[in-house]
């Protein structure tokens, strides 16, 4: 039985076939469906053409989804997160009415 | 008597007939969310989900807490046949006095029945919904409140933002980069490289979630204005794993941190505008660290979409007296604001004593003076009736000038990033316009050249009015 995932890109075409990492949710029915993972995996947009792949649904920026699945093979679990700041692209542009450090 | 939690709330809802148990198992993975939706869209009551599809009995659901204005008016004890008018009347009265919170011992605090600490954190062990098909997860934190705090002044905010399962130890969120909590982080975190600790409250009682939707300014706790709308005190209790204080009588406390150097993804989510739009981000992260919840726990959410729903209305009332409030301050002659639930706080009508070209530019530059959640402005003279919009859509469609009476203002990095017009690009800078239709009569017309509105009480002398009036059922009308 094939596992099924999901995952999320702003645009379909953003998604490249090959070795990508990707955050998926775990589709498995009961209590934890949608569980999240950062994994590093090998993804195909003809799951015929790799073998024992398990099934990579897709979902754009407003949650359409792509009618047609992928084939993921997830070659390694990466921790949860991810480094980086919150809003840490959008605060350069905001036009702060009080920009306060700590002295 | 105000409410002192969510459950009395519930049980009065029970005898108002505002309220229908579902006793049948429903799936917390898209049947809930999409019943809620639909009832919203039927001005049906709330809905109390009491058996969840891979939960125990007693870990429950229930949503649309002010999913009506009968529900808003019950929450603040009053009649459930209140009008709006006297809704808003009444809330911005009740402001004036704040009431400090009190704090409560652990042992007087229901959200103290059970508390998991550590590795035993576990958020799938609540029902959190998926609510719309296409979401970007279980969003737990809907109806909710979240609590931060400034520890250079001790200003704690309450903010109703969305976060979303990651993992049984993470949750995902959007809290705008515009605020307050994002003003926080900004301010003292993320220079200090410090996570940012931070609650999680679900279920509290209902005047907490109203207030936690409200855009109270900047070092304003809304704990004390919560106390002045319940007319007495809410009780706080300090956190398990931090110095926050949350209210005791909360059904669920999420405890944790938000991280300054690591990010999870969120969304998409349906959002209050009534769209899913392109809201997936580089989320804030929120690591749990402990969960205190009460036997039974009752988990809140809001179906969100389309209007009107519990944060259409929430807002209306909150947003639209600190929209009063905030244009009094500036010295601009307002009379009234309304946010029509229908606007979803993207449309807001103003009524003024004195209109013209310069006061709505003045109404104009209040709302994009900082964070901008408003995008088109109505600004009406004193005689229209700001509660009812067909008087109000008169009056723009026949006192605003096609090429006089529209001002727009453009402006980059403080817009709303959920409002659905706007391009993805524009989204990614914040970049956005907001608009003041000026459908007030010229300042400088004299009074003789203005028209005179052809109503029964404007086009007729009080004479003809009161004979009319007197007579009338001898007309043969009832």
């Amino acid at each position: 039985m094939k596992q099924e995932y999901l995952t999320f890109v702003r645009q379909f075409k953003d998604l490249k076939e090959g070795i990508q990492k990707l955050f998926i949710k775990d589709l498995t029915p009961g209590p934890k469906k949608y569980d999240t993972k950062y994994v590093r995996a090998e993804i195909s947009i003809d799951p015929e053409k790799m073998k024992n792949s398990d099934i990579l649904r897709i979902r754009s920026e407003s949650g359409v989804l792509l009618p047609q699945p992928w084939g993921i093979k997830i070659l390694e679990e990466l921790p949860e997160s991810v480094p980086g700041k919150p809003w840490e692209d959008v605060f350069k542009a905001i036009d702060s009415e009080c920009e306060i450090t700590k002295s | 008597m105000a409410f002192k939690d969510h459950r009395d709330f519930i049980e009065t809802l029970q005898k108002t007939g505002d309220l229908i148990e579902v006793t049948k198992e429903i799936d917390w993975d898209l049947e809930a969310g999409a019943i809620s939706r639909r009832m919203y869209e039927m001005g049906g009551p709330s809905i109390w989900f009491k058996k969840v599809k891979d939960y125990p009995e007693g870990f429950t659901l229930y949503n649309g807490s002010l999913g009506t204005w009968r529900r808003v008016a019950i929450s603040l004890g009053l009649s459930p046949e209140t009008s709006v008018r006297e809704i808003y009347r009444i809330y911005e009265e009740r402001l004036e006095k704040p009431i400090d919170p009190v704090i409560v011992e652990k042992k007087k605090a229901p959200c103290k029945e059970n508390i998991i600490l550590g590795d035993q954190v576990d958020l799938y062990r609540f029902p959190a919904p998926m609510i719309h098909e296409g979401d970007g997860g279980r969003y737990i934190g809907t109806w909710d409140l979240v609590v931060t705090k400034d520890p250079e002044t001790g200003w704690t905010n309450w903010g109703m933002y969305r976060f979303m399962v990651h993992n049984r130890r993470w949750q995902a969120g959007w809290p705008q980069p515009t605020s307050q909590l994002a003003y926080q982080m900004k301010k003292y975190y993320l220079p200090c490289n410090e996570p940012m600790p931070v609650a999680l409250v679900i279920g509290a009682d209902p005047i907490a979630h109203m207030v936690a939707t409200a855009p109270f300014r900047l070092g304003e706790d809304e704990a004390k204005f919560a106390g002045a709308l319940r007319k007495e005190p809410i009780e706080l209790v300090k956190c398990e794993t931090c110095d926050l204080l949350v209210p005791a009588h909360s059904e669920i406390v999420i405890e944790g941190e938000i991280p300054t150097d690591q990010i999870v993804p969120d969304g998409p989510f349906g959002e209050y505008p009534g769209y899913r739009s392109g809201t997936m981000a580089e989320g804030v992260g929120f690591r749990v660290k402990a969960i205190t919840y009460r036997n039974n726990p009752i988990l809140t959410m809001t179906a969100i979409g389309v209007p009107i729903d519990d944060s259409s209305i929430a807002a209306s009332v909150t947003a639209g007296i600190a929209m009063k409030r905030g244009l009094k301050h500036r010295g601009i002659p307002v009379i009234d604001v309304y946010v029509p639930p229908e606007g979803v706080t993207h449309l807001i009508y103003v009524s003024v004593k004195k209109g013209g070209a310069q006061v709505t530019k003045e109404v104009l530059d209040y709302f994009t003076a900082r964070r901008v959640m408003v995008s088109k402005v109505i600004v009406i003279d004193e005689d229209v009736d700001i509660f009812d919009s067909g008087q109000v859509l008169h009056a723009f469609a026949t006192k605003c000038h096609p090429g006089r009476g529209i001002l727009v203002e453009h402006y980059e990095g403080r817009a709303n990033s959920l409002t659905p017009c706007y391009s993805p690009k524009e989204r990614e800078r914040l970049k956005g316009a907001s608009v003041a239709f000026d459908a007030t009569w010229p300042l400088e017309w004299p009074q003789e050249i203005v028209p005179i509105k052809a109503s029964f009480k404007t086009i007729y002398s009080k004479e003809i009015q009161e004979r009319i009036l007197q007579n009338w059922k001898s007309y043969g009308f009832k």
